[in-house]
């Protein structure tokens, strides 16, 4: 015990002697603290979010958008359009003055593609009867909504022409897009759309514990294997306490400085949460029993994860050679990670995540998610977490006889089935 | 303490690398343990620090099982290794931490060794700093700064220029007289000669010769002569030899100033002396010839050199 006390001071002093550790643990809580701080003590910054983030009604906000981009652009925007057939149905005039804008018409086609290419107009409508239309853009982004923007808007002006020539009046028109049903959702269970993005950031938080420190881990098992300091550790100390020291340093190590970065968003949101009017609360505002469910299996199949890797880093002795040994236990948290993602976005009590919820390897995210998001019973929160208890000790005792049967073992990595074969020889 | 290795076997998969080696060392007295690469000199070393299992065989201290973790054993692996990256005094702390000593005797017994071995200056450098020879420094103070009842030393001398190989000889030295169990592992055969009262060669896992080093000697040179002549050269002296004196002695090698021999019957010295003065022979030495611990290992590890 004296002695695994010495091993994990000594490898826990080893991270927090790191500069670049201590650096970035504190740069990264002081850049959330501020994200979340900063906006507070910028005067009228909070007011106008808030009021934007209020429903308008839709054709409102098509052309608010619009005028919005268009001023902040602080020039208007340049438009081509021309008719290529000589149907004379299209109405120019009613389509220039529904979709405001600096419109140039053209003779042809090929003008119009060269006035884009030029970038004399930023995109081309090719109008070729008054329901086909040909957009012109020189490259399409991601985002280029203008397309669709200028569909939707000529089909409204077409429905009311249309109403018009039925003999409606423009009130009445008005009038018949009035009606509005206002649904009141009362949710019994979890509303994801309250907790999802919570979830979304914690669960995040462990897949990069698990990516960043498994490496690490691996490491500092191998650390010693790689620098021959092994001939004397194997000595002098015994290889479980010099494993589980190592391992349990790492998990530490990770688990702090999370805690202290996700603690440095929840203090400064706790001091700044009146002036932002409760508006991050999908970010910050985790019920009680969620935080603790999500503590337990965060850091229990954070800590499976941990001892896997020391596993690996027993299995070779060069720390070049980690990489390669880990990626198979990476592919199997990313698609645990998937499997939680899914979960998320579809059906959190879906039979997939349930059975997930007591893998060990994917039990960690997919009950947090479950509890989080979906109706879950205390005995299966219990029972999943049984079950990662046990996975973890049985994970550190083949670590531990991996590493004893492969300390002195240099040269190719060994494999993990012979490895096992081996240590449960001896 | 009297520790007793006896018949020990190992094999790794299918292949057996100790044949049933045996040996045995006193407090305050070194054993030499000397091989050629590759002679199960560290597979030994590791069985004793029970690092690896013996498949048979049996090790005792004093008629007892010897368990290596009731003793404080100094060990010097011949394959180097500290933490590079690490301060020399911090790790030294840890590894004295680990072998049982409090932190406060830890700093003590590292600042005494850092002193003793001349390398106090880098208590607080990076290992990887350090010339090769202070690295190896640092590793004898590592060995030595738990104050073993067993030192271990493997190889210790590689690596040191001549300066530092006496600080180590005194070292070493010192332990021997401080009546410390020593077993000392090495390719320069001058150093075991110095400091080790017994020897074991070990030659493709078997101890090829073992016991005290002056009976070994001894034994070794009981019936050779070694002769030289201010009038001729070796080799004219062996031509002759050769030539008149057949019945009584073979010549056995001819070195660059004298001529060994091998005599063929134990009472023939003095007739060998009588002859040689009878052929005036004008006689520079005659004498017993005392073997170097380097001539009887070549001729014993040596045989498919």
């Amino acid at each position: 015990m004296k002695q695994f006390l010495t091993v994990l001071k000594f490898e826990l002093n080893n991270y927090f002697k790191n500069k670049s550790f201590v650096i970035t643990t504190f740069l990264l809580a002081l850049v959330i603290a501020a994200v979340v701080i900063v906006p507070t003590l910028i005067p009228g910054l909070l007011d106008d979010e808030s009021e934007t983030a209020e429903p308008d009604t839709s054709e409102e906000l098509v052309i608010d958008e619009e005028t919005d981009a268009e001023a902040s652009d602080e020039e208007e925007s340049s438009y081509g359009i021309c008719v290529v057939t000589d149907a004379e149905d299209v109405n120019l005039d009613m389509i220039c003055a529904a979709f405001p804008a600096e419109w140039k018409t053209y003779e042809s086609e090929k003008e119009i593609k060269e006035a884009v290419e030029t970038g004399d107009i930023e995109a081309g409508f090719v109008m070729e009867s008054p329901t086909d239309v040909t957009y012109v853009v020189n490259d399409l982004s991601m985002y280029d909504y203008l397309g669709e923007m200028f569909s939707e808007t000529l089909a409204e002006c077409y429905k009311q022409q249309y109403l018009l020539e039925k003999g409606l009046t423009a009130e009445e028109i008005l009038e018949s897009e009035s009606f509005y049903v206002n649904v009141t959702e009362e949710v019994l269970g979890k509303d994801s759309g309250q907790n999802y993005w919570y979830t979304y950031v914690l669960v995040f938080v462990v897949y990069f514990l698990i990516i960043f420190y498994g490496q690490m881990i691996a490491t500092s098992v191998t650390t010693e294997k790689s620098n021959r300091a092994i001939e004397i550790l194997v000595t002098s100390v015994n290889s479980n306490s010099l494993i589980c020291g190592k391992v349990l340093a790492g998990a530490i190590a990770g688990v702090l400085q999370a805690g202290i970065i996700l603690g440095s968003g929840f203090a400064s949101y706790g001091l700044v949460k009146e002036a932002w009017g409760g508006l991050l609360d999908f970010l910050f505002d985790i019920p009680a029993n969620v935080l603790i469910v999500y503590a337990v299996f965060a850091v229990l199949s954070y800590l499976l994860y941990a001892f896997i890797f020391g596993m690996l880093g027993a299995l070779v002795s060069k720390t070049e050679d980690i990489s390669k040994s880990s990626s198979p236990v990476l592919m199997i948290y990313i698609a645990s990670f998937m499997i939680a993602i899914f979960g998320m976005t579809s059906d959190s009590n879906s039979m997939l995540m349930k059975v997930a919820s007591y893998i060990p390897f994917t039990s960690g995210n997919a009950m947090f998610i479950r509890v989080s998001m979906g109706s879950v019973e205390i005995w299966e929160v219990l029972l999943s977490a049984v079950i990662l208890v046990a996975s973890c000790v049985l994970a550190g005792v083949l670590a531990a006889k991996i590493f004893r049967f492969g300390t002195l073992h240099y040269g190719n990595p060994i494999k993990l089935r012979t490895a096992l074969k081996k240590a449960n020889r001896e | 303490m009297k520790l007793e290795v006896n018949e020990l076997k190992k094999s790794f998969g299918e292949v057996e690398v100790l044949h049933g080696v045996s040996f045995s060392v006193e407090s305050g007295s070194a054993l030499g343990l000397l091989g050629r690469n590759g002679a199960g000199k560290t597979t030994t070393i590791r069985i004793l620090m029970d690092v690896f299992k013996a498949n048979s065989g049996t090790i005792s201290m004093d008629g007892k099982p010897f368990i290596p973790k009731e003793y404080q054993i100094g060990y010097l692996p011949e394959e180097r290794g500290l933490y590079p990256k690490k301060t020399v005094g911090e790790q030294l702390i840890y590894l004295a931490m680990l072998r049982g000593l409090s932190a406060k005797k830890a700093k003590e017994q590292t600042k005494k060794w850092l002193e003793r071995m001349g390398v106090s200056e880098y208590e607080n450098r990076k290992l990887e700093t350090l010339s090769k020879g202070n690295q190896q420094k640092v590793q004898l103070a590592q060995t030595l700064l738990c104050d073993p009842d067993i030192v271990i030393l493997d190889e210790p001398f590689s690596g040191l220029d001549p300066v530092n190989a006496q600080i180590l000889k005194d070292v070493i030295k010192e332990q021997i007289q401080a009546g410390k169990l020593v077993i000392f592992s090495s390719h320069q055969m001058s150093y075991v000669e110095e400091f080790c009262e017994k020897i074991a060669i070990l030659n493709h896992g078997d101890v090829v010769l073992g016991g005290n080093l002056r009976d070994i000697k001894r034994d070794f040179g009981r019936d050779r002569l070694v002769l030289s002549s201010l009038g001729e050269t070796p080799e004219e002296l062996a031509e002759m030899l050769k030539n008149e004196f057949s019945d009584l002695l073979d010549v056995e090698k001819v070195q660059k100033d004298r001529v060994i021999i091998r005599k063929k019957a134990e009472e023939n010295k003095p007739l060998i002396m009588q002859r040689l003065l009878e052929q005036g022979v004008d006689l520079e030495f005659f004498g017993l010839y005392e073997p170097s611990l380097n001539d009887i290992f070549v001729e014993r590890a040596g045989d498919e050199a």
